[in-house]
């Protein structure tokens, strides 16, 4: 786009803009907020009405607002946690007002300030969708807590927060209201202060599933940014709401905001915490003194039934990991500078040995105001982390697989006669030489930096120019030991590293006009560009020399690989305030992709929120009762978009190829398709929010129904066109769901006070079509897309049964023994032809989440809360169980040895039953106590000892307890990480740590 | 003044940078035109000289990589090869026929993969014009994507009873094979002619920049020729063609490192195939041409099904070995099937004892070591071509035509006439090419 376009597009914007308000002369309107009880109320957000002028109260509740146009005006103060008050003050020009609030406590309130999903600030009672908000105060509550992402467990309606890997730094995936695509991704778009960040889990070396399985890592990038430096969260659920992102919001959007300083004298914070976390389970090995049929077989037993010698070396694997997080942020300012500074170090021991996550990061927040009219913002953030990962899952490598592959009768202990630990008679490596010898870390260093600058040429305008940049650098270097696992493995060297460089560069002019008391109106029109750079060098090395730790060694390889996406958005936006009771806002957003050719680069999303309001604030009614407080009424409507996998697939690719030793090139069997364009959703969301008791409860609800149509498949060519297949545009799937939130503010007197937060939210995803309806398509082991059917539902091969509906047995002879033995489920079709059935075994997808909190404050000094998470409904596929049965190493394999001849879980037979996996189907029901947390407030004459002006001790617990009829070790893992379709797959997972801490901070 | 000048006067003023600045920004790099810095697309390709010659070595190399597809039919399907314990469920179909299903891998790849060769000797074509005019590389470089065409439709031809002939994604329908044929003929004369005026040493720039080493354009064009001009019947033209081929050059297809013989990786990578012993047990006594194709001095590998009597492979059993595109005796025994067919038995006795009699070659081809023999009636001489081509042109994809041709003369029956048109093409070709 040239510049002079969007000039001319900037000054029509600005032009439709209404009159503006006239103003020469200006005050200074100041005063303190503070709660019933006369404390301070830091961080209550001042506005002038009909302005774009604002301030934040400090920690001394005291608030400034300079430039303020001499009149008549009405200012109103908003605090989460607390109702929103306003008053009217006479600004007079030169002179200052004093204007003080007091604020009653309230359950959760519309007025709450929002920014993501539109294109200037607003309040949540004005928009017609719903809006997640998560305080920093909530984030820093949760325990043990170290990535965003994990702080929203339990926190957010209508989101999934599944943690894939136990492995410290571990991925978190979340699915906020289902999943909305197949073959793209289906995590939410992060954004923090409002520069969109990556957070690919594009595995570097597989450590979990297997490369062609998706490819996933155990960690996603959101583990990069420490929790402690959020101020406020919101989440954006669906299309109706996240509209603005336009073309990558198909999954909703986490804007992340962090803490800023206020003006007043320096604030310190100190905080440390020490963690021991400790497996939540161990897996139940057989440990029959005699010997099974694997034990035969690999575990060196004379015969069956002969007296052996067992191990279980999970005393080696697991251990109890001691962590530590240390905090320190100073914050502050004067009326013209504000800064805050934050720093942490991080160090958390994995449950499974070696594996170890230590995380620095320092992040300086900078505003300076320049004049009344101009302000500027400077935000930089540096991460550097290294992760000891050791592989697991799919991984013939990974320790816990080891433990689940293998018979108990294998002794894998050192071997001072060999000088080796022995080989593994079955898999790839041994455990305890993968903990011993092996490595895998992967380190980031990671820079994330913000620049702003506000023009308010008039009070009613606003622009804002903002640049954003998320730089890093990812390597990781796995290394195999030669002859570690077979006497011809010469050892194996990965080292890929990563560069990835997002650019954001965004512009927004807002206008504010109320031409009449009782009508407002607010104008947006804004512009983004987004650059996404990546590049990975992967070197890798084999035949190893000893000692060497490095690439090299006599067989080198290395390849490299380099994408960039580019996006260009514009928006607009309006908004109508009738007499603060009926709101409308209304957007366009037209987005065009580089991944997407010229007759499809342009789309366009639309949307439409409706919110009808009745409370305190509304005008023209003398309020409602004081036992139904507020009531509202809201629908949307919005559009968005997804990305195709791949941002190449428009070209008719050639790749690369040898013959004769001379280059050459052929076409890629995957035909260009220039008219892909992104995945289009659509959601209708309506829903109503309901205050009882002046505020003190209020239950939100809300349903949903969203299509996601021209879904990215790939699709057979006609074979003799050269082709195998192209993407095109050509499946759709749908997302219904309600969701219902209940907060509560039981009591609140001083010597004691209880809050409570109620959630339940149910969504059904159904695929609604394929290229044709007969379609199947299989991901990674059992996971399905069938039309008509949950995305992702297990399908597989059950037993045989009796008419009855019983399990068949059959006659199966071995070791002059015979057993009964189930056996897998036939068709004959109408050819005649008789074939292995597959059905529908299970659904991973949560029939429903609930989670219940629960604050008290008991006395002034000491706090307690309590999360509990559950999920319901969503069945697991143990693959951990299936293999440990077929390799005899369950307990349950101790049935057949004791000489029970009736037998579902049969090792002496593995091919006859090895697709029936219908056993391996469970009920991954679970619910969890995911925080706990006692905080004492020590006694100002202890803190003042320290000179500090307040200090608290923690103690804590994370997942202390889960209750679950899953008999694996954790029901919450994946064993696929981050896959949008490959879940509830549990296969040798290391499990989520309960977690202890104890904690102090202090601030000065 | 009017808000809207208060505004544009503010930009005027020392602060216009404001704006300048975060326009010049968001226009920066604003192209949303990018390319794909890790592949070159067709359009690059086809519009760059070098492109267009990299795509001519590409279609070498994806004719070379399929060699083994065409191998697995023919060889299975006849009395060549055996399965391994290895293989797949749909080999060992193809070696008893029982079982036989046309979703199976095997009926797909010898046809996709032949339509690939097929469109980059398209795009090479369409192409040519990047290459200088009347140039030799020009010339060359036709010649040689009308050759790989026509080995394409000639190797779909003995596979698949009926074939397209348009190569696109609109859909065509199969053609019987007598339209092929003359697709294939007209294909090889005109590459022919494109070099008949140049000579060898202006073609030196195509060999050394697109042609594989150990390649011989103008012999593998008569060679083909010949090939075709027999399987349709035209045997004249098939003696006149194969009288062009030298019988002392060999043409092959090479693999050097990265690159692997498919045959040899099918048989010793894969450990899917391996020899019918019945091939070393089947030979007249004192040919030497079985221990040429295999290994008949150590024991061969385990069969499944079990009563499959298996030797390992002798030709083709190291990485990088190379393969004949033709044979320079497949000539010899050409034209003794034209002669014999066309009532002229003398000279056909001659080349079969030609072949029998070889005692050495300074090629690398199987010679036969045996004694001249005579015979007097048309189909006792049929019965012989057939049995010397069985042992000269062993795994050289031919056998099945074979069976095609000689019928009741050959002592096997295939388990397949021919694989059927692949279901995807079935399912997805708008010509609904299935009926």
């Amino acid at each position: 786009m040239g510049s002079r376009r969007f000039l001319s597009f900037l000054s029509v914007a600005l032009l439709v803009f209404p009159a503006f308000a006239s103003a020469q002369e200006t005050g200074t309107i100041q005063g303190r907020v503070a709660d019933a009880t006369g404390a301070p109320v830091a961080s209550a957000q001042i506005r002038v009405e009909g302005t774009t002028l604002g301030a934040m109260t400090g920690a001394d509740g005291t608030y400034r607002i300079g430039g303020v146009p001499a009149g008549v005006h009405t200012i109103s103060t908003r605090r989460v946690g607390y109702a929103p008050e306003r008053a009217t003050v006479t600004a007079s020009a030169g002179g200052t007002i004093t204007q003080d609030f007091t604020l009653r406590a309230a359950a959760v309130t519309l007025n709450e300030v929002v920014v993501t999903g539109v294109a200037a600030p607003t309040t949540k009672r004005q928009l017609g969708n719903t809006i997640e908000t998560v305080s920093g105060e909530q984030v820093a509550r949760a325990p043990g807590v170290s990535s965003i992402d994990q702080a929203l467990q339990g926190r957010v309606t209508g989101a999934v927060v599944s943690e894939n890997s136990g492995q410290p730094g571990g991925g978190i995936s979340i699915r906020l209201r289902g999943t909305n695509s197949i073959l793209g991704g289906a995590e939410p778009l992060y954004v923090i202060d409002g520069v969109i960040v990556d957070n690919s889990s594009e595995a570097l070396v597989a450590l979990s599933g297997n490369a062609p399985r998706g490819n996933q890592a155990l960690s996603n990038r959101m583990a990069d940014f420490d929790p402690g430096d959020v101020e406020r969260i919101e989440v954006l659920k669906g299309a109706a709401a996240a509209a603005l992102y336009g073309a990558r919001a198909n999954n909703g959007v986490i804007q992340i905001f962090t803490k800023r300083g206020q003006a007043g004298r320096p604030s310190v914070a100190a905080a440390t915490d020490v963690t021991w976390s400790k497996t939540p389970k161990r897996y139940d090995l057989n440990m029959h003194p005699n010997a099974g049929f694997q034990d035969v077989a690999f575990g060196g037993a004379p015969a069956f039934g002969a007296p052996i010698q067992r191990f279980d070396i999970q005393d080696q694997i697991f251990r109890t990991g001691l962590g530590t997080n240390t905090r320190l942020s100073i914050s502050g300012g004067n009326e013209g500078t504000t800064y805050y500074l934050g720093g942490g170090y991080q160090k958390e021991e994995g449950i499974v040995r070696p594996t170890e996550y230590d995380r620095t990061n320092v992040r300086a927040n900078l505003s300076q105001r320049l004049s009344d009219q101009f302000e500027v913002g400077l935000r930089g953030n540096y991460i550097n982390s290294t992760n000891d990962f050791i592989p697991e899952g799919e991984q013939t490598q990974g320790v816990l697989t080891s433990v689940v592959f293998t018979p108990t009768s294998v002794n894998p202990a050192f071997n001072p006669n060999t000088g080796r630990y022995p080989y593994n008679p079955l898999l790839g490596a041994n455990p305890l030489d993968v903990i011993e010898n092996w490595s895998a870390p992967e380190k980031v260093t990671r820079i994330l930096g913000g620049f702003d600058l506000t023009w308010r040429p008039l009070t009613s305008v606003s622009l804002k120019y903002a640049a954003g940049l998320d730089d890093y650098r990812r390597e990781a270097n796995y290394f195999q030991p030669p002859f570690s696992t077979s006497a011809t493995f010469t050892g194996s060297i990965q080292n890929p590293v990563q560069f990835s460089r997002l650019f954001n560069n965004d512009l927004t002019a807002s206008h504010a006009w109320t031409p009449r008391q009782s009508l407002g109106l607010n104008s947006s029109v804004g512009f983004r560009f987004t650059s996404d750079k990546n590049e990975t060098v992967r070197a890798a090395g084999a035949n190893l020399g000893p000692g060497q730790t490095l690439v090299g060694g006599a067989t080198q390889t290395a390849t490299q690989s380099k994408t960039e996406l580019r996006t260009v958005g514009w928006y607009i936006e309006e908004r109508v305030n009738l007499a603060e009771r009926l709101y409308l806002t209304g957007g366009l957003n037209w987005d065009a992709s580089s991944a997407f050719g010229p007759d499809e680069r342009v789309q366009m999303f639309p949307r439409l929120g409706l919110s009808y309001v009745l409370d305190r604030e509304s005008r023209g009614t003398s309020g409602l009762g004081s036992m139904l407080s507020s009531f509202r009424l809201r629908a949307a409507y919005g559009e968005t978009g997804g990305q195709p996998p791949g941002i190449y697939s428009r070209f008719a690719n050639y790749e690369n190829t040898s013959f004769s030793g001379r280059p050459g090139l052929v076409s890629s069997i995957t035909a260009g398709n220039p008219n892909l364009k992104p995945e289009r959703q659509r959601e209708y969301e309506g829903g109503f929010d309901v205050g009882f008791f002046d505020e003190r409860a209020l239950v939100e609800f809300s349903y949903y129904d969203k299509r996601t149509n021209d879904l990215v498949l790939s699709i057979p060519l006609p074979p003799s066109s050269g082709f195998s297949q192209q993407f095109q545009n050509i499946g759709s799937l749908t997302n219904k769901g309600v969701e219902l939130a209940l907060n509560t503010v039981n009591l609140a007197s001083e010597r004691f006070a209880w809050r409570s937060r109620f959630t339940y939210s149910a969504n059904r995803s159904k695929v609604a079509k394929l290229v044709t309806a007969a379609d199947t398509l299989l991901f990674d082991y059992l996971n399905a897309i069938i039309v008509g059917q949950p995305v992702g539902v297990f399908l597989g091969g059950t037993y045989a049964r009796t008419p009855d509906g019983q399990i068949a047995y059959r006659d199966f002879t071995t070791g002059g023994q015979t057993y009964l033995l189930p056996y897998r489920q036939q068709d004959t079709l109408a050819s005649g032809a008789i074939v292995n059935s597959r059905r529908i075994i299970g659904d991973p997808n949560p029939k429903f989440v609930a989670t219940f909190g629960n604050d008290f404050d008991i006395g002034e000094r000491i706090q307690l809360s309590v999360l509990l998470d559950g999920r319901f409904g969503n069945d697991v596929a143990n693959f951990s169980r299936r293999i440990q049965e077929l390799f005899g190493a369950a307990k349950v394999n101790e049935r057949e040895i004791s000489g029970d001849t009736v037998n579902r879980t049969f090792s002496g037979n593995p091919t006859g039953r090895s697709l029936i996996y219908e056993e391996y189907i469970e009920d991954g029901s679970y619910v969890k106590l995911r925080e706990i947390a006692l905080q004492f407030t020590l006694p100002p004459g202890i803190v003042s000892r320290f000179g500090a002006d307040r200090a608290s001790l923690r103690l804590a617990g994370r997942n202390l307890k889960t209750w679950t009829d899953y008999s694996g070790l954790d029901p919450e893992t994946n064993t696929f990480s981050a896959s949008t379709v490959s879940r509830g797959v549990e296969f040798a997972t290391t499990p989520i740590p309960k977690q202890f801490i104890i904690g102090l901070s202090f601030n000065y | 003044m009017t808000p809207i000048r208060r505004i544009i006067s503010a930009a005027r003023g020392p602060r216009k940078w404001v704006l300048v600045a975060a326009v010049a920004a968001g226009a920066a790099g604003c192209s949303l035109e990018l390319t794909n810095p890790n592949a070159p697309t067709e359009e690059t390709v086809v519009s760059d000289l070098d492109g267009v010659l990299a795509v001519a070595v590409g279609m070498q190399d994806q004719f070379a990589q399929t060699i083994d597809d065409y191998m697995v039919t023919n060889s299975l399907v006849t009395d060549e090869w055996g399965t391994r314990t290895a293989s797949l469920i749909a080999y060992q179909s193809l070696l008893t026929g029982d079982n036989f299903d046309d979703s199976y891998l095997v009926v797909l790849t010898p046809w996709a993969r032949s339509y690939s060769v097929i469109k980059s000797a398209n795009t090479v074509l369409a192409g040519a014009d990047q290459i200088g005019t009347g140039s030799a590389l020009r010339a060359g470089t036709v010649a040689l994507a009308r050759l790989f065409k026509a080995m394409s439709y000639g190797m779909l031809i003995q596979q698949y009873e009926q074939v397209p002939i348009a190569v696109t994604t609109e859909g065509s329908l199969p053609q019987p094979r007598a339209i092929v044929l003359d697709t294939i003929f007209a294909l090889l004369e005109s590459a022919r002619a494109e070099i008949a005026s140049v000579s060898d040493a202006d073609l030196a720039g195509f060999r050394t920049r697109v042609a594989g080493t150990g390649f011989d354009l103008r012999n593998t064009i008569d060679a083909m020729l010949a090939r075709y001009y027999l399987i349709a019947g035209r045997y004249n033209d098939a003696i006149t063609a194969a009288n062009r081929v030298s019988p002392t050059i060999l043409s092959v297809l090479a693999y050097p490192d990265p690159t692997v013989n498919p045959v040899q990786n099918l048989a010793f990578g894969l450990n899917y195939v391996a020899g019918l012993n019945s091939f070393v047990t089947q030979a007249e006594a004192g040919d030497l041409r079985p221990a040429y194709w295999l290994n008949t001095t150590t024991a061969g590998p385990a069969g499944n099904p079990v009563d499959t009597a298996l030797r390992f492979l002798r030709k083709y059993s190291t990485r990088n070995e190379s393969f004949p595109l033709y044979l320079p005796d497949e000539m010899k025994l050409i034209k003794a099937e034209a002669f014999a067919r066309t009532s002229r038995p003398a000279e056909a006795l001659v080349l079969i004892n030609e072949v029998r009699t070889q005692t050495s070659s300074p090629l690398d081809e199987p010679v036969a070591g045996l004694p001249p023999i005579v015979l007097v009636t048309q189909a006792e001489m049929l019965a012989e071509i057939a049995r010397q081509r069985r042992y000269e042109l062993y795994e050289q994809g031919l056998r099945w035509e074979d069976t095609r041709r000689f019928g009741t003369a050959l002592t096997t029956t295939p388990t397949l006439s021919f694989l059927p048109i692949p279901q995807q093409e079935c399912d997805v070709n708008p010509a609904n090419p299935c009926g």
